[in-house]
């Protein structure tokens, strides 16, 4: 499944830049993460998220791999994770592009999401609209917080 | 395999209530289990306790009371294919019915279940909302009316809340100036599209005086179109005839039809318009 989103933000790119470093910050914008932690700084963190469809509730503890950093431009990384107790296996890569617009930074992302195991039972649809839903509420936090911290 | 939990064995609805309170996601309600089962067994979802509503008295009969059916939450759909008295005044619930699943979930599947599990590709809760139907939530200290269009928010998802049991749908029974189709096409059991229309007529019998359109199966939710039904409302039955392929075209984007495996987005659209068109004709027929 591909996602493509973009967000502007009325904020510097330098200051959207540093935001995205900033683990705890950042996470707070993601719906359903928790328990960040760096493992390694620019390289390896690591996350749990938990997401819910009606009764269906999955947990996933994650690895985020940085690939690639571009200062100030992009950041191409790579997420997987396991949710042991209903057999289910996430893999993520996820490329962030940010570009100076006047005065606002437009933020880009393009994710590419692949749920394996029981939980693909559920129908590739309703996850697709779950995860848009989830990037859609993220993009929508991270305006929010930059922008009201201008 | 199905892991290990505890049945619970309440005796009124207000014991169910109390434990649903007492013990939140950890405890779900077992009313036949058709999905809940299967979901439990493939460890999707785990619950410590399984509250069996079945041995409450009063919540699986099918009565008739000031021109509405009142059917009981706990109703099979066996029950409801076989039920003379909606035979006699909802015979399109009971062609629906009829093609629930397989035989063998008709027997212990039962209409609250259903409809309170939520499963996208399920058929009732499309018609009963094109029928006006209405759910009856209970908890320990009230009980509520809810609107079938209220009732659906999203996939697996329903209005009904933690401590609330589904108890009773009442649906008001169609005049003789009305008629009422459920179509629905799929390669399985689970259908992939879902359409249902009602429909009544003027006193002379001659223009659409009112009707109702609701989309399932498609999206997330069964969905009602009034954007569908207005176009048609009001018109003689041969406009109404000409203008049908537009509300199904209008019907089809407002089905928020998903691309899965029961088909791609734009195919739904396309037999949303196919479906509506055939269940106008078939609903106008009876009236």
């Amino acid at each position: 499944m591909q996602f493509e989103k973009e967000v502007e933000i009325l904020a510097s790119r330098e200051k959207v830049w540093n935001f995205i470093w900033d683990v705890d910050r950042f996470i707070a914008c993601v719906p359903g993460c928790k328990e960040a932690k760096t493992i390694e700084a620019g390289k390896l963190y690591s996350a749990t998220m938990v997401e819910k469809v009606g009764p269906f509730r999955v947990e996933f503890p994650t690895t985020i791999e940085v690939l690639e950093r571009d200062e100030l431009t992009r950041i191409r990384a790579q997420a997987s994770g396991a949710d042991n107790k209903i057999g289910s296996r996430m893999k993520l890569s996820l490329d962030v592009n940010l570009r100076q617009d006047g005065e606002k930074t437009v933020l880009g992302f393009i994710a590419g999401v692949d749920i394996l195991g029981k939980l693909a039972a559920l129908g590739h649809g309703i996850i697709k609209r779950k995860a848009e839903q989830v990037l859609d509420e993220f993009a929508h936090a991270v305006k929010q917080r930059l922008e009201g911290e201008s | 395999m199905l892991r290990r939990f505890r049945m619970e064995e309440p005796e009124s609805v207000k014991d169910v209530s109390e434990l649903l309170g007492q013990y939140g996601e950890s405890a779900k309600v077992y009313a036949g289990g058709t999905e809940l089962l299967l979901a439990m067994k493939e460890g999707l979802v785990q619950y410590e306790r399984l509250i069996n509503v079945k041995n409450i008295r009063g919540l699986n009969d099918v009565t008739s009371e000031n021109g509405s059916i009142h059917i009981g939450a706990l109703c099979t759909h066996h029950q409801l294919e076989t039920s003379p008295l909606l035979h006699e005044n909802l015979p399109a619930l009971v062609k629906l019915e009829q093609n629930v699943a397989n035989v063998r979930v008709r027997q212990v599947g039962t209409l609250g279940g259903n409809l309170c599990f939520a499963e996208p590709h399920a058929d009732p809760g499309t018609l009963l909302m094109a029928l006006g139907a209405k759910m009856v939530a209970e908890k320990s200290t009230s009980k509520r009316e809810i609107p079938a269009e209220a009732f659906f928010v999203d996939a697996y998802e329903t209005s009904i809340e933690a401590d609330e049991v589904l108890t009773e749908i009442r649906v008001p029974v169609p005049d003789s100036k009305s008629g009422v189709a459920y179509l629905k096409f799929g390669y399985l059991e689970r259908p992939s599209v879902g359409v249902a229309i009602a429909l009544r007529l003027n006193g002379g019998g001659k223009s659409i005086h009112d009707a109702t359109i609701a989309v399932g199966c498609a999206g997330p939710a069964p969905k009602r179109v009034l954007e569908a039904e207005e176009l048609i409302k009001g018109t003689s039955i041969d406009e109404a005839g000409a203008k049908i392929l537009k509300a199904g075209e209008i019907a089809g984007h407002a089905a928020d039809a998903i691309s899965d495996l029961h088909g791609s987005q734009e195919y739904k659209e396309h037999i949303v318009g196919v479906l509506l068109k055939r269940a106008f004709q078939n609903a106008l027929s009876q009236c």
